[in-house]
This record gives C-alpha cells, sequence and structure tokens, in this order.
C-alpha cells in the first residue's frame, strides 16, 4: 500500500512525514478528548447521581430522564427558548433585509458609516453590554421609561421581562444580518436589476421578485446560525432577569446552567444538555436538508 | 422630486436606527461621568451636571480592575496567537498534504462546530477538575488550543496558494518546516488578520468557562469581575456603570481601528460557510 503512493509523491521529504504526523496526531488528541469523549461523558453521566464537589457519582438508571421529561420546568424552558428563538430570528432578519436594502440604494450616501455603526454591538462584549441594558430597563434610573414616558418595571413584570430580553438580543445581533445581507446583495447580478428596471419594475417589486429569492441562500444561512445560538442564549438572562419573574423568562441553556454549576446537579444537567443537543442536530439537519432542497430547484 | 423624498425617507430611517445603535453606548459613558447622587436623583439629565472621574478612579484603585483588565489582555492575546498559529498549521497540512484519512478528520473538525457549548461544558469541568488544572491558566488556554473555526477558514486560504510555489521552493531544498514558515505563512497576511480580530474578541467576550475555572481574585477576567463586583455592590451604580464602560470601551477602539477588515471578514465567512 506504502510504496505506490511514494512512488506518486517522489518529493515527499522526511520533514513532510514528521510535521503531518505531529499535526494530525495533535488534532486527533486534542479534538477526540475535548469534544467526542465530553459527548459520551454527558450521556454517560446522565444515568448517575453525579456532584462533582462531593465526589459523587451514585449509578441511578434511568431516573434523570424521567425527571427531564415530567419536569415542568423543563417544557416550560422549552418552549421559552422555541418562541425566544423564533421571534428574535424574525426580528433580526426582517430588520437585516430592510435596513440592507435601505443601504443597498443608490440615494444613499456615506453607507460604510452605516455599517459601522450597525455592526458595532455585535462586536461588544455581551456581559457587559447586558449591565448596560440592565440599566436602561431599570425604573427609577433608566433610560427607557425616560424616553417612552411610562413606567414599566421592565425586567419585574411577567408581561415585559421577555420582551426586555428580546429588545437587548435584537438590538445586539441585527448588525450582523445587515452585513452579512449587504454583502449577499452586492454579488446578485446586476443585468437582471438593469433588466427589470428597463422592463419598468418598481423597487418593491424588484425587491419581492428578484432580490428576495436571489438571496434565499444567505437568509438561510442566517435563519440556520441564528436558530442555533439562540437555543443556547443564556448570558442575557443571567445578567437581567435570573429566569424570572416566576419562570417566564427560563431559557432551556439558563436552566442548564443552573443545575450544572449553582447546584451542581451535574448528572440531571448531563440529561438536559443531551436532549438540547438532539434537538439542535436535529435542527441543523432538518436546515441542511431544507437548504439542500432549495438549492436544487 | 419624488427621488428626493425617497432619499430623505430612506437616510431618516438609517439615522433613527443609528441613533437607537449608540444610544445605550452614549448614555452609558455619559453615565459613568455623574456622580451616585446625579444618578439617583428624581429629575434626570443625559449629560453629566457635576463631571466626574472619580468612578474611574475608584474602581481601578479600589477594585482592583486595572489587573482584571491586563489579564484579560494577556489572556485574549494568548489565545489569539496560539489558536491563529495552529489554525494556519492544521489549514495547511490538511489543505496541502494527501493522506488516508484526511476529509474524515476534517469532516470531523467541522462537526465538532455543531457541538453546543453547554454539551460539553459539563464533562470538561469535570476533566479540568481531574487533571487538577481548576483555578490556573493552563485550564482557560489549552482546551481552546485548535478551533475549528480558524482551521476552516485557513484551510479555505490556503487553497488559494499555488502548488508551484510549494514545489519550487522543495526542489531547492527547503524542509516543510521553512516552506511553512517563509512562503505559507506570508501568504496567509489576509487571514491572519481578520482571524486575529475575531479571536481576540470572542476571548475578550468569554464568560462562563473563565467564571467556573479561575477561583482566585487575582486571576480572574474582567467580564466575570463585572458580574462580581455587580453582585456586591448592586447599588454602586456609579462605580458599575465606569466597571462597565471600561470593559467595552477598549474593544470599540479597537473596533474603529480595525473596521474594515471587520465587514470584510464577517461578509468572507458567511459567503464561504
Amino acid at each position: 500500500m506504502n510504496r505506490p503512493a511514494r512512488l506518486k509523491n517522489p518529493l515527499r521529504s522526511r520533514s513532510e512525514v514528521i510535521l503531518r504526523g505531529t499535526v494530525v496526531c495533535a488534532l486527533v488528541i486534542f479534538f477526540v478528548t475535548f469534544f467526542v469523549i465530553p459527548i459520551f461523558m454527558v450521556f454517560g453521566g446522565s444515568f448517575f447521581r453525579w456532584n462533582p464537589l462531593k465526589g459523587q457519582l451514585n449509578f441511578l438508571g434511568l431516573d434523570n430522564w424521567k425527571r427531564v421529561f415530567t419536569s415542568d420546568l423543563f417544557w416550560r424552558s422549552m418552549g421559552n427558548t422555541v418562541f425566544f428563538a423564533a421571534v428574535a430570528t424574525v426580528f433580526r432578519v426582517v430588520l437585516g433585509l430592510a435596513l440592507a436594502s435601505a443601504l443597498y440604494s443608490r440615494l444613499i450616501k456615506h453607507k460604510s458609516v452605516y455599517r459601522v455603526l450597525y455592526y458595532l454591538p455585535t462586536i461588544t462584549p455581551l456581559v457587559a453590554v447586558a449591565f448596560v441594558w440592565k440599566f436602561i430597563f431599570d425604573p427609577r434610573i433608566g433610560l427607557l421609561d425616560q424616553l417612552l414616558n411610562t413606567n414599566i418595571n421592565w425586567l419585574f413584570d411577567s408581561r415585559y421581562a421577555m420582551v426586555a430580553i428580546l429588545i437587548l438580543t435584537i438590538w445586539k445581533d441585527f448588525g450582523y444580518a445587515v452585513i452579512i445581507l449587504l454583502g449577499g446583495m452586492y454579488s446578485l447580478p446586476q443585468d437582471c436589476y438593469e433588466a427589470a428596471e428597463v422592463d419598468g419594475a418598481g423597487a418593491w417589486q424588484r425587491f419581492r421578485r428578484l432580490t428576495l429569492p436571489l438571496l434565499k441562500p444567505t437568509i438561510l444561512f442566517i435563519v440556520i446560525t441564528s436558530l442555533i445560538s439562540y437555543f443556547q442564549t443564556y448570558i442575557p438572562v443571567m445578567v437581567l432577569t435570573q429566569g424570572g419573574p416566576g419562570t417566564q423568562t427560563y431559557l432551556a441553556s439558563y436552566l442548564i446552567y443552573e443545575e450544572a454549576f449553582s447546584k451542581y446537579n451535574f448528572g440531571y444537567a448531563s440529561a438536559l444538555s443531551f436532549v438540547l443537543f438532539i434537538f439542535i442536530a436535529l435542527l441543523t439537519g432538518l436546515s441542511f436538508k431544507v437548504s439542500g432542497k432549495s438549492d436544487d430547484t | 422630486m419624488k427621488q428626493k423624498v425617497g432619499s430623505a425617507s430612506l437616510n431618516i430611517i438609517l439615522i433613527v436606527c443609528s441613533v437607537l445603535t449608540i444610544l445605550p453606548f452614549l448614555w452609558m459613558l455619559c453615565s459613568s461621568f455623574k456622580t451616585n447622587a446625579e444618578i439617583n436623583a428624581l429629575a434626570q439629565t443625559f449629560l453629566p451636571q457635576n463631571f466626574t472621574a472619580q468612578n474611574y478612579a475608584d474602581v481601578l484603585q479600589k477594585f482592583d480592575f486595572l489587573r482584571y483588565f491586563l489579564n484579560s489582555l494577556f489572556y485574549a492575546l494568548v489565545i489569539t496567537v496560539v489558536t491563529v498559529y495552529t489554525s494556519a498549521l492544521a489549514g495547511f497540512v490538511l489543505c496541502k498534504y494527501r493522506f488516508k484519512g484526511r476529509q474524515m478528520l476534517f469532516t470531523l473538525i467541522l462537526m465538532t462546530m455543531m457541538v453546543p457549548g453547554v454539551v460539553t461544558i459539563i464533562p470538561r469541568y469535570s476533566m479540568m477538575q481531574f487533571f487538577g488544572w481548576l483555578d490556573t491558566y493552563r485550564a482557560l488556554i489549552i482546551p481552546s488550543v485548535f478551533t475549528p473555526f480558524g482551521i476552516f477558514m485557513m484551510r479555505q486560504a490556503c487553497t488559494s496558494i499555488p502548488n508551484e510555489i510549494l514545489e519550487a521552493a522543495r526542489i531547492d531544498g527547503a524542509n516543510e518546516f521553512y516552506t511553512f514558515h517563509r512562503i505559507v505563512l506570508p501568504q496567509l497576511r489576509n487571514s491572519i488578520v481578520s482571524i486575529s480580530i475575531f479571536q481576540f474578541l470572542w476571548a475578550w467576550d468569554d464568560y462562563l468557562w473563565p467564571y467556573l475555572i479561575i477561583r482566585s481574585g487575582d486571576k480572574q477576567l474582567l467580564s466575570v469581575a463585572l458580574n462580581l463586583f455587580s453582585g456586591r455592590y448592586s447599588t454602586d451604580y456609579a462605580g458599575l456603570f465606569a466597571a462597565t464602560a471600561i470593559a467595552i470601551i477598549p474593544v470599540v477602539i479597537f473596533y474603529i481601528i480595525f473596521q474594515k477588515r471587520f465587514v470584510e471578514g464577517v461578509s468572507a465567512s458567511a459567503v464561504k460557510g
């Protein structure tokens, strides 16, 4: 087996073998240690009462799994997560499309200034901006109630707590969609637009009939990556509401984080996170199928 | 006439969105120069009435935020240098060498990009405990030595390096280490810059992992320190505004310096992804 390969590559040298061997070994060791083994550990650990602080590891069988599927808080948090991810993704895509189209227009100057401004929230550290928004939502010192001339206790009112988390998330993330979609628009074939304009298609028609269908792959990319990352959101919840009021803003990842690292129920948290993992994997697979189909047509 | 109305309305929409985008930053910055009395006052003003920089002095001296700032800077720089180098090396090997299992290895690496962080964090924590690495920077850096994102980007970038250059170097007697460091790395300049920027920001943004790993106060990173500070002094709004500003302002300056690279890098990663 070795010989013909060597003949094909007469210049394969000793240094190549060493370099290749080292890098491949390092890669395999690293990815097996920090990704493959952890997935097995999470699955295995979900059958144990596992507390790393007490050094506890007792076999429980299916108890953790039964607890997951009979837990009201788990279902509540999954419901919240689906709602949160769907709303945040819709706003991100719609705002992104609207602002990217406006920026794409020939009537607009200083495009790069807008782009730089819109992307600013995305690059700032999430924990820090979550604190800024915590104060903005504060009913006593906060900016939002002053601007709206309202007296809403955003973070402690069960009607508004999730809205507050959504506002922070949308504010932080819309700029990414603007930049990606604008980049997508610039790569579209210009002659289609010129032809459409000659034929008398208005701006809305051009957007509806040309831009939207042509941008479908880019839009799908944003929808998929957004859903995956919103299913894992927990920092805004941790800083703003800690899941409250009641269980109004419990997101699945926040629940896992709380079970694992405030209560140190590693076994139960493992079962929870494995469920979330399967959910995200299914979502990813499904979205690849959808985007694959759209490429064929 | 119709064009003028259109251009004006588009501009108004864009400007309103820009204001909404930067207003939180401006408000935080202004508030960080107010006294606590002024922040808590009934009549609120946007600009500070009695301008004071005392909040910053307090936070930096009494609570050692300068230390946390330097720790974060050190951590982010190390992560950036290490991951960019390993990504370039792995990208080069996976792109330019033919060997058995190459495609499988690359697919494995890509698949790990889909594994959510919340899933791996529990077993990784147990591993660090098992290795006895809790409360060390080793535990922060070693699990991030390779990044799937960086390897993926670098492998893409390597495809644009012509094989002829590498062959020519080999015929001249250069070994592979020389070829990689002197010929391949300079060609990857653009990718190195854009991946560095992202890695640096992501490391600066890291929260949960350092929070779990680092126990002693003098090793703590900035975003964790910010959260701990807020738990302890939840009513010291002025101090909290200043502390938050310290975590955000350097990133904003960094962003403004490299803004062109950012926009290019983001678009490139999406088109290729």
